[in-house]
């Protein structure tokens, strides 16, 4: 095959485009694809075209299990409401609601107060989605905290959204290579994982549609420093920093 | 979760299988809920598979796998089913959301304006090849006709998420030697394709 000068413009494109379809590009070269992209219908269709011809590879790929609330988190990203739910990112009321649980970090000694009125808030707030076809039942409220440990969260389960607010108040930090994962210890003592915590903020976590059925007074909560990714064996592995059991506010 | 199909026989396109998933995404397409909820039972897995290895981080892979069923529901009505089958449709999505993010944790000049610029799909919209079992084959007859880092560094970008630079710094050659190979490759393969 010749050199890039010989070549003709439609090889230089295609040439181009199976460059941008592999995903080799970076920088000002990838930002000038993503131009051509949008503008020239032929480029898009080269670009289709070697996506097309490369896709059997990707039979070779081994399917993994993804995490169990995350048909969650995509239902909620698909469904409308009142505030659009931007893509990658948590619900506006979950920003909004992130900026009312900043305003009382650090008061975790008046946690049950302030846990009472964010249950209010949860049931009260104007942008909820439609009602759940059944009566919402109490929420519950989990204080987390362990000896030896800085750790302090609080964690609201919001029974309308089937879903868990975790907010941390002291002595969860993101630490590179390490993770902290959620889990619930029924009365079997069996954790079950409630997925990955990510620390920096208030959280709200799907519960997972199985366990939503394990989730009452009693019942403890824990989290765990795993590594980068979770927990490899299903089971707690690396110290609980901080656990709580769920009670009705 | 529900067993996901096995990749090989969804992707015949006169598989039941095939037939069956083309199905659900044209119902999807329409706006069915209960389709979204089957679909993804049947192909997350595969598509997480795909966005873990790209992405190499469950959290990012998690985050990838969530935009492509998005984008999946926004856009379902641009899948041709006499164009591609449904799941090579599918995994070509979740490939493009997971490369652009790789492509994006990068901090380099052109970062922000990449980022605020929405990516057009291409490869969701149209494929004009029809896959079956012997495409692959013929594929990795193909590859091996290149030379040997060629055929290697492409399988590496397109399963890896491998950058020219990343493959360059690798193989311990120049950029602009890598770039020469996977170009020069890029070429022989299309023809070897079209023979």
């Amino acid at each position: 095959m010749s050199d890039d000068r010989d070549m003709p413009g439609d090889d230089a494109l295609d040439r181009l485009a199976g460059e941008y379809a592999l995903g080799l590009l970076e920088g000002d070269e990838r930002a000038g694809a993503v131009r051509l992209l949008a503008a020239d219908e032929d480029f898009r269709q080269r670009v289709a075209r070697w996506s097309g011809r490369f896709a059997p590879l990707l039979g070779e790929v081994e399917s993994a299990s993804p995490p169990p609330d995350l048909w969650a988190r995509v239902q909620r990203a698909i469904t409308p409401g009142p505030l659009p739910v931007p893509v990658g990112a948590e619900g506006s009321n979950v920003v909004q609601l992130r900026r009312k649980v900043n305003l009382w970090r650090g008061y975790f000694a008046a946690a049950t107060a302030l846990a009472a009125s964010l249950a209010l808030f949860l049931v009260t707030r104007p942008d909820a989605p439609a009602p759940a076809p059944r009566p919402p039942e109490a929420p519950l409220v989990a204080m987390m905290s362990a000896e030896d440990s800085a750790a302090k969260l609080v964690a609201t389960y919001d029974p309308v959204r089937e879903s868990l607010i975790v907010t941390p108040s002291a002595g969860v930090e993101p630490s590179p290579g390490h993770a902290h994962e959620l889990w619930l210890i029924p009365a079997d003592g069996k954790p079950r994982s409630m997925g990955l915590f990510v620390a920096g903020g208030p959280r709200r976590m799907a519960v997972p549609a199985p366990m939503l059925a394990e989730l009452k007074p009693d019942v403890t909560l824990a989290l765990s420093v795993e590594p980068e990714g979770g927990s490899p064996s299903g089971s707690p592995t690396g110290p609980v920093i901080a656990a709580g059991k769920l009670a009705r506010i | 979760m529900a067993d996901n199909m096995d990749h090989a026989a969804a992707i015949r396109s006169g598989s039941e299988e095939g037939r069956r998933l083309a199905g659900t995404l044209g119902a999807v397409a329409r706006g069915d809920r209960e389709a979204m909820a089957d679909l993804y039972e049947r192909t997350s897995a595969k598509l997480f598979g795909i966005c873990l290895r790209l992405l190499g981080s469950r959290t990012e892979a998690e985050e990838a796998l969530q935009e492509t069923y998005v984008a999946v529901w926004g856009k379902a009505a641009s899948f041709d089913v006499a164009k591609a089958s449904a799941i090579t449709w599918l995994a070509v999505v979740a490939r493009n959301k997971s490369i652009d993010r790789l492509r994006q944790r990068r901090p380099d000049a052109t970062a922000g304006l990449e980022a605020a610029a929405d990516i057009p799909d291409s490869g969701a919209s149209a494929f004009d090849v029809l896959e079956d079992a012997q495409e692959g084959e013929r594929l990795s007859d193909c590859l091996e006709e290149l030379e040997d880092r060629a055929g290697q560094a492409i399988r590496a970008a397109f399963l890896d998420g491998s950058s020219y630079s990343d493959l360059a710094e690798r193989e311990g050659v120049p950029l602009g030697t890598m770039k020469s190979w996977i170009r020069r490759g890029l070429l022989r393969l299309r023809g070897c394709l079209e023979r």
